[in-house]
């Protein structure tokens, strides 16, 4: 109804023209004839309460060096009037800019982590430190700690304020290991990791077990450190079957007995032939130092794949082989 | 004519290209005025034709330039080598010239110095698409043709695996297969090629094609591909006598052999070909390719192998594949081991300027702006100074 709007505005207007003060001064030449209540009082005019003045926001009364965790002690929903920075968010209209942070729903949305600065977490560790024993003098740095610490142990634990203290994503046990600290040697190493497959990763040489199967966390931890012993005694051994191993599962190139060498040997063999140059043999043949070369160049081809270098590096090898300028 | 007044006119004038190119095009008339007026300053600059037509005199000084190639050795040795843009170019300008290049001439050194005793070396052009690999195979084919080699020059291997209607089982081997069809168009332009070598060399071993037709010991090759022509289900039987009798026969000196074979990766790839009931055929299930893989074997002596790898008209291999490994495969790498790579890459930037002008001065880029400084510079932006590109660039210009 238009009555009962009239005194909104009415109180709107002197808002919009003074921010701060209280003062219900406003300029009688753009005032309506009608008689409006003032503003600071509360009075029943309209048979409606009148709503309160909205206060200005808390940010303007915040000082620069202020204690902010008690502003966010806890994780709480975005609340603009209490953040003073001036954060934009949304998808701007044509020639527009985001949205401005007052009843904005997309801050609102995200998780923030407020509650969460250094400060904070400085005094988390303060109140922490009560409840900690001292870290070994000993291990000061990495390289010690993987030295003498080499698996490393991951654990989740959850807690959180519900009918039962129970979940079931904190069985879960993560073990990694660096396969440079374990005693393997060549045959082992590669028997490891084509038992274990995925689980490796062959830049940072970290074998990865994951387990869950267990209900108990500490049975998932004994299920995994019984895996870890399983392959590193089972890697170290060599079944009968294994003497089968093709070209195909080999998984770098081997140039000994592979057809590249006898290709060379072969070719070798024609050229010594027609210069009548029989005497020599067929270890003297490989073992000059131009097909040495060329087996690292082949090596390296058949490896890294093609690029520039190597295959360069390739045609220089063939060309000294086969005595081509 | 055009050849000797673009020689007198980058005599004649200290220009820079774009103003070089616009002269070029000028009418000849205004070149006496030129002469008289200008004196005869420095070393010729890029011009983009060359006189040296014979391919053993070319070098480092003719790399960028055009040389022509003559009528007849058009009819002979490339009757079926050349690529189809290129043989579209040819019929268009009326004459046929072949842009020396720096992997060419390598290619051409090695030649020059092979030495025919030891086993025949393998040079494998490989490049991206279009940056003129085929034309470099074909102007080392011209090379050995030139020099009286017996060229057996296979233009494109992968048409061998795709797209064959008539499959027949071999006469000789049950376990392969034939390809008439292919078979006997290639030993008819293996004929023109190779005329006179035809009737000198002879077989060695008798061969029996049915109960009323052998070809004798002793008689010449050419009765083995008259055969191979005429009755069309010996083609391939023919195809491989005539592989089998060149590789003996090289070593002993009579001819030189070129064996030279365009997208040689088909030889180790997939087939798209299938049986009756619709299983794949390997490719060394196809007489062919199998003897045409025993051909790219270095155990005879007495010439050279020239290859290319090509992902164009490949089977199953991705677009972006340019290097031998990847396009080989295992296999193919383990056959031709050991090679000698030659890379094949887009223009320099005096090859693109003597590209441009030889279209210029065929009239072929008839845009306004085609010769200026920016047309150039656009161009080159467009086709990254890829030949194939720039090529199909100027074809709408």
């Amino acid at each position: 109804m238009a009555a009962a709007r009239l005194p909104a505005s009415l109180v709107l207007q002197p808002r919009a023209r003074t921010l701060r003060a209280f003062s219900t001064s406003v300029s009688p030449a753009t005032r309506s004839p009608r008689p409006s209540p003032s503003t600071t009082e509360r009075t029943s005019r309209y048979g409606r309460p009148l709503r309160r003045k909205a206060l200005p926001p808390r940010t303007e009364k915040m000082a620069v060096d202020q204690d902010w965790p008690s502003v966010y002690p806890v994780a709480a929903p975005f609340k603009p009037s209490a953040v003073p920075l001036p954060v934009r968010m949304g998808y701007p209209v044509k020639r527009g800019v985001p949205m401005a942070k007052e009843g904005n729903l997309e801050l609102l949305k995200i998780p923030n982590f407020l509650h969460l600065t250094p400060v904070a977490i400085k005094k988390h560790c303060e109140a922490l430190k009560d409840f900690c024993t001292e870290w070994p003098a000993a291990l000061d740095s990495d390289e010690k700690c993987r030295k003498h610490f080499p698996i490393e142990i991951d654990t989740a634990g959850y807690v959180s304020a519900g009918p039962s203290i129970r979940n079931p994503k904190a069985r879960v046990v993560t073990l990694r290991v660096k396969l440079s600290s374990l005693n393997l040697d060549d045959h082992a190493k590669k028997k490891l990791i084509k038992l274990v497959g995925d689980r490796y990763c062959k830049s940072t040489d970290v074998l990865t077990i994951k387990t869950d199967r267990c209900p108990l966390k500490r049975q998932n931890y004994d299920y995994a450190m019984y895996l870890l012993t399983v392959l590193y005694h089972e890697s170290w051994k060599t079944e009968e079957w294994e003497k089968t191993k093709t070209e195909a599962d080999m998984e770098e190139y081997v140039w000994k007995d592979s057809s590249s060498e006898k290709n060379i040997l072969e070719t070798l063999l024609q050229i010594k032939a027609a210069e009548k140059n029989l005497e020599l043999s067929k270890e003297e043949l490989l073992g000059t130092e131009e097909v040495e070369e060329y087996r690292k160049s082949v090596v390296s081809l058949k490896n890294e794949g093609d690029n520039e270098n190597t295959l360069s590096q390739y045609k220089e090898s063939v060309k000294r082989l086969l005595n081509l300028t | 004519m055009l050849k000797g007044m673009t020689r007198l006119i980058s005599s004649v004038h200290k220009l820079d290209p774009g103003r070089f190119l616009h002269i070029g095009t000028q009418a000849p008339q205004c070149l006496a005025a030129h002469l008289d007026n200008q004196v005869a300053t420095e070393s010729p600059r890029a011009i983009s034709r060359t006189s040296e037509n014979d391919p053993a005199k070319h070098g480092e000084q003719h790399e960028g330039q055009h040389y022509n190639i003559s009528f007849q050795d058009l009819k002979t040795v490339f009757s079926h080598g050349l690529p189809p843009r290129f043989v579209m170019q040819v019929k268009t300008f009326n004459e046929a010239c072949l842009m020396v290049r720096r992997p060419a001439l390598e290619l051409l050194h090695y030649l020059k110095n092979t030495n025919f005793a030891h086993p025949a070396v393998r040079y494998v052009f490989y490049g991206e698409k279009g940056t003129g690999k085929t034309l470099s195979l074909c102007h080392s084919i011209h090379f050995c043709a030139k020099q009286d080699w017996l060229i057996l020059h296979i233009p494109d291997a992968h048409l061998w695996v795709k797209n064959c209607r008539d499959l027949l089982q071999s006469t000789y081997n049950k376990q392969r297969f034939d390809q008439p069809l292919e078979a006997s168009t290639w030993l008819k332009n293996f004929k023109t090629a190779n005329e006179h070598f035809l009737s000198q060399i002879k077989v060695q071993e008798k061969y029996v094609w049915n109960k009323r037709e052998s070809t004798e010991k002793g008689s010449p090759l050419g009765e083995v591909v008259e055969q191979g022509i005429m009755r069309v289900r010996n083609a391939t039987d023919a195809v491989g006598i005539v592989l089998k009798e060149l590789k003996r026969q090289s070593s002993s000196g009579i001819f030189r052999l070129l064996v030279a074979v365009d997208g040689v990766n088909a030889l180790w790839g997939r087939t798209t070909l299938k049986r009756e009931d619709k299983s794949p055929i390997a490719p060394e299930e196809l007489a062919f390719i199998y003897n045409l893989r025993k051909m790219v074997k270095n155990d005879w002596q007495g010439g050279a192998i020239v290859l290319t790898v090509s992902q164009t008209g490949s089977l199953f291999k991705p677009r972006k594949a340019y290097l031998p490994q990847e396009l080989l495969g295992k296999e193919g790498f383990d056959a031709l081991d050991p090679f000698i790579p030659i890379l094949v890459s887009n223009y320099n930037p005096k090859e693109f300027e003597s590209c441009i002008h030889y279209y210029l001065e065929n009239n072929w880029l008839q845009h306004e702006k085609a010769h200026t400084e920016e047309g150039k510079k656009e161009l080159l932006f467009l086709s990254n100074r890829n030949p194939g590109q720039l090529e199909r660039l100027c074809a709408y210009l």
